[in-house]
C-alpha cells in the first residue's frame, strides 16, 4: 500500500528478449477444473473448442489439462524465470478465458509490482555526467614534455 | 453430583482473530519499535502510514518539481544566468522543454545545457536591445516568431 511497505522494481526486459529472437516466456499452463460443477462451465467449453488451437499457436508452451473433482477452476501459469501466477476462472465464459490466456502468454514472468520509472537506459549520459569539475577551467595548463636546456 | 453447567460456561469466540491481526501487522513489519509487533500500536501506525501515502501523492509531484527547479537554477548559475531569466527566455524562443527534461540534460548532458543557456542569453540580449535601442536596429534573429499555417 505504501511505497516503502510494498515491493517495487525497475523497468527491465528478460535478457533483451525481442532484440534478436523473441522467446515466449510462458513455460507451462495448467488448467484445473471440475467435470460437473457449474463454475467450470466456461472452462469446459474452452477445453472443447479453444485449447487445441491455443496449444498449436504457442508451440513453446506446454498445456496441461487436469480435471479434479470439487476444485475451484484455476489456471496456473509458470514462467521461465520461475514465477508462478494463478488465476481463478469461476463463472468465466470461453472467450474471456481465451483473452486471459493471451494476456498471460504476452507477459514476461517479471513480478507485477510498482515500476519505479517508466523508462530505462544502460547509457544515461552521452556527454559525460556532470561532476563539480565539468564547467571549471583547468588550474594547470596543458601538460608538455619538460624543456631540457642541453646543447 | 454431576456438574452440568460447567460446559455451558465455555464460549467459542471468533476463530479468525489471528488472521485479522496479521492482515494489519504485515503492513507494519518495517516500522520501528513496538509498532511492528504489538497490534494496538500497529493499528494506529498503519492508519497514519496509509493516510500519509494518500496525501503524499500530490506532494510528490510538488517536491519533484521544486527539485528540478533547484537543479536547473544551480546549473544555470554555473553559466552566469539565473533560473527565471533562463526559463523565460527559453519559452520566448519557443523551446518547449519541461523542467524535468532540462534538469536531466543539466545532469547527464552538460554541453547541451550550455548551448541552451547561451541560446537563452542571446535572446535576453536581443530583448534588452529591442527595449532600450528603440527601433533603429532591426529586431534580432531569435525573436522573430515563426507562424506555421
Amino acid at each position: 500500500m505504501t511505497a516503502r511497505g510494498s515491493q517495487s522494481r525497475f523497468l527491465q526486459s528478460v535478457l533483451r528478449n525481442g532484440v534478436g529472437r523473441y522467446v515466449c516466456q510462458l513455460k507451462r499452463i495448467s488448467i484445473i477444473f471440475s467435470k460437473k460443477a457449474q463454475g467450470s462451465l466456461g472452462v469446459r467449453e474452452f477445453i472443447e473448442e479453444g485449447v487445441v488451437d491455443y496449444a498449436k499457436k504457442n508451440p513453446s508452451t506446454v498445456v496441461y489439462v487436469s480435471p479434479q473433482t470439487s476444485r475451484i477452476p484455476k489456471i496456473v501459469a509458470e514462467y521461465l524465470n520461475g514465477n508462478v501466477r494463478e488465476e481463478i476462472v469461476t463463472n468465466k465464459t470461453s472467450p474471456q478465458i481465451l483473452e486471459l490466456l493471451t494476456k498471460l502468454t504476452n507477459q514476461s514472468g517479471l513480478e507485477i509490482v510498482r515500476i519505479r520509472k517508466p523508462f530505462h537506459t544502460d547509457s544515461p549520459s552521452i556527454q559525460g555526467q556532470w561532476n563539480p569539475f565539468t564547467n571549471r577551467p583547468p588550474s594547470i595548463g596543458p601538460i608538455r614534455p619538460q624543456k631540457q636546456d642541453s646543447p | 453430583m454431576v456438574f452440568l453447567s460447567l460446559s455451558c460456561w465455555i464460549r467459542s469466540r471468533g476463530p479468525d482473530r489471528y488472521w485479522k491481526v496479521q492482515e494489519v501487522l504485515k503492513h507494519a513489519r518495517h516500522f520501528r519499535g513496538r509498532k511492528n509487533r504489538c497490534y494496538s500500536l500497529a493499528v494506529r501506525a498503519v492508519r497514519r502510514a496509509l493516510v500519509y501515502a494518500t496525501k503524499s501523492r500530490k506532494l510528490k509531484k510538488r517536491n519533484m518539481r521544486t527539485l528540478w527547479i533547484t537543479r536547473i537554477a544551480a546549473a544555470s548559475r554555473e553559466h552566469g544566468m539565473k533560473y527565471p531569466a533562463l526559463m523565460h527566455n527559453l519559452t520566448k524562443s519557443s523551446v518547449q522543454l519541461n523542467r524535468r527534461v532540462i534538469c536531466d540534460l543539466a545532469v547527464t548532458e552538460p554541453r547541451s545545457f550550455l548551448s541552451l543557456a547561451t541560446l537563452a542569453r542571446a535572446r535576453q540580449q536581443e530583448g534588452f536591445r529591442a527595449a532600450l535601442g528603440d527601433g533603429k536596429e532591426p529586431s534580432g534573429v531569435l525573436s522573430r516568431v515563426v507562424l506555421l499555417q
